[in-house]
């Protein structure tokens, strides 16, 4: 994969905004760890997504909407979910329970992605808020790759 | 009719009117030769003095009352013959072993050629009024602490609402500019890595949008801290320790400055109850705007002291309606040899993003956020400009008030 060539069309073809539109690529065909991003914010579920997959270690499925995601988990199988705390609809902590109560996503790590606490507050809890792993809005990739390597052992 | 026609004509009255007046004032009368002696009493100085008006003729003031009532007597009668006119004392006299005051009109009597031979004065007795006056006094001194503390009080509140109005809308803004912020930074992640190879220029434009991202989120992280200190953890903590750990943290920042140290950290200073992460946060961020102010170099002298209420008057100029005269102090200065702070400048210094920096430099939250942890810790806040030149912080906190501290033996 070239950068030149891919940029645009991948932008253009292979995320697309609409999360039931997305063509994946069958799970359990790939050996990339399968990571579910749940964001109200397009743009930034599609900028996860492309950065991610170009790693070759993420196969990313993106849902916008909170109320969508248990079943997207469910049919995508992720080996981790990032997920954010403010969302309309839904907001991630009940979704979070929600997933928890799944016989067959409650051990799935989720990593909160959120704007709802700072850098600093994370840091100085190694992490973890209220014993979840969390990422504070804004962070940069190789922040969040350092955390999936984390909770992916 | 005919009768008061009688007794108002005045050939008919002779002396005895005078007399009577006299005799039925209530006020003191008294008329006084040159040299202080009495010619004259009236029953009323008889009854209140509980002197004879046939012995007390010829005495002085020196005769019948204490010394110091007495020269006071002395003094004002001689004040009275170098001026030639009346005059109005506040006089006090000893009445049945309580003073009295007075309000005494005294006035010369002259001869044909003008020259003055004997003073007299009516003296009238004010102590009730005047205890009176003494009481509204005390009433108005108190209603004035009041009605201050009250407006400092108040002033507290209008800060607190600001500061949580400022707290709900800081917390909106974080959520709505820190989503963007992530986009951009995800969108710089992967252009940084997909770069075509024929523009030089881009990865300098990438970093100067990255560097922008940090700004703008350095900003929304500064306008957070300034509404949520609520998780304080206050503990008994050394202030010398924590200077000393904020200083070490500094120290790369004050080498590169070229800016010379100076300590004066008192000895055995008392605990004060504190949030160590904030108040380290509250330290580095004034040692940092000092470094700041003298970007040629200069001396940076950092000083720890006990004080009380009394001795940060006279030092700041300020008032704290926070602290009472018996609350042990510790106070933290932090002087600068930089320029100043224009005078102008002085009451906005704490004002979110009021900022003397050059563009770019500071987000004009920093004071905020350390003047609202301060406020928090009960503590105060001062800036202003020192002699010869630079500014002077002054970070006033309550210390733990210990069995043996005495604050005028540990300033």
């Amino acid at each position: 994969m070239t950068p030149s060539k891919t940029n645009e069309p991948r932008l253009a073809s292979s995320v697309p905004a609409s999360p039931s539109a997305q063509p994946e690529a069958n799970p359990a065909k790939t050996d990339r760890k399968r990571i579910l991003v749940v964001d109200d914010q397009v743009n930034i579920t599609r900028l996860l997504k492309l950065n991610l997959e170009q790693t070759n270690l993420y196969l990313v499925r993106t849902e916008n909407d909170a109320r969508a995601a248990l079943a997207a988990a469910k049919e995508f199988q992720p080996h981790l979910i990032l997920l954010d705390v403010m969302m309309p609809g839904m907001d991630g902590g009940r979704l979070a329970a929600q997933f928890q109560a799944s016989p067959e996503l409650k051990s799935v790590p989720i990593i909160f992605l959120t704007a709802t606490v700072t850098h600093d507050e994370v840091l100085q809890r190694g992490g973890l808020v209220g014993g979840l792993p969390f990422l504070a809005k804004p962070v940069n990739l190789a922040e969040v790759l350092r955390c999936l390597r984390q909770h992916l052992r | 009719m005919r009768e008061m026609k009688r007794a108002g004509d005045p050939r008919r009255l002779g002396e005895a009117p005078l007399e009577a007046i006299l005799d039925y004032s209530p006020a003191i009368i008294h008329l006084k030769d040159l040299q202080g002696r009495y010619l004259l009493i009236n029953r009323r100085f008889e009854e209140l003095f509980k002197v004879q008006r046939r012995q007390t003729l010829g005495k002085t003031a020196h005769d019948l009352f204490p010394l110091g009532t007495a020269n006071a007597l002395r003094n004002h009668d001689q004040q009275v013959l170098a001026s030639q006119a009346p005059l109005e004392f506040e006089e006090v006299l000893p009445l049945d072993g309580q003073p009295h005051t007075y309000i005494s009109v005294k006035f010369p009597l002259l001869d044909a050629r003008g020259v003055p031979y004997a003073t007299c004065g009516i003296s009238t007795d004010i102590t009730e009024r005047k205890q009176a006056e003494q009481a509204l006094k005390a009433a108005v001194d108190q209603l004035k602490a009041s009605h201050e503390q009250l407006q400092a009080v108040q002033l507290q509140l209008i800060q607190a609402a600001k500061l949580e109005s400022l707290g709900k809308l800081a917390a909106t803004v974080a959520h709505e500019v820190k989503n963007p912020l992530q986009s951009i930074l995800m969108g710089l992640d992967y252009l940084e890595r997909n770069l075509p190879a024929a523009n030089p220029q881009l990865p300098l434009v990438l970093t100067d949008m990255r560097n922008a991202v940090e700004r703008a989120n350095l900003i929304v992280r500064e306008l957070m801290q300034l509404s949520a200190p609520t998780d304080f953890q206050m503990k008994d903590e050394d202030l010398n320790a924590l200077v000393q750990r904020c200083l070490w943290l500094m120290n790369c920042e004050v080498i590169a400055s070229q800016t010379t140290l100076v300590q004066n950290l008192a000895p055995d200073l008392p605990p004060v109850k504190l949030d160590w992460r904030k108040m380290e946060q509250v330290l580095i961020n004034l040692f940092i705007n000092a470094l700041q102010a003298m970007s040629q170099g200069g001396v940076l002298t950092v000083t720890t002291r006990l004080a009380r209420l009394e001795n940060l008057l006279p030092l700041t100029g300020a008032t704290f309606p926070q602290f009472s005269a018996q609350d042990p102090l510790v106070t933290l200065e932090v002087q600068d040899t930089g320029t100043g702070i224009a005078e102008a400048d002085l009451p906005r210094i704490f004002d979110p993003f009021f900022t003397t920096k050059p563009p770019g430099v500071g987000t004009g939250l920093g004071l905020s956020v350390v003047k609202n942890i301060v406020d928090l810790h009960g503590g105060a806040i001062h800036i202003r400009n020192a002699p010869p030149q630079g500014a002077l912080v002054t970070l006033i906190l309550k210390a733990r008030k210990d069995k043996h501290y005495d604050p005028k033996q540990n300033q």
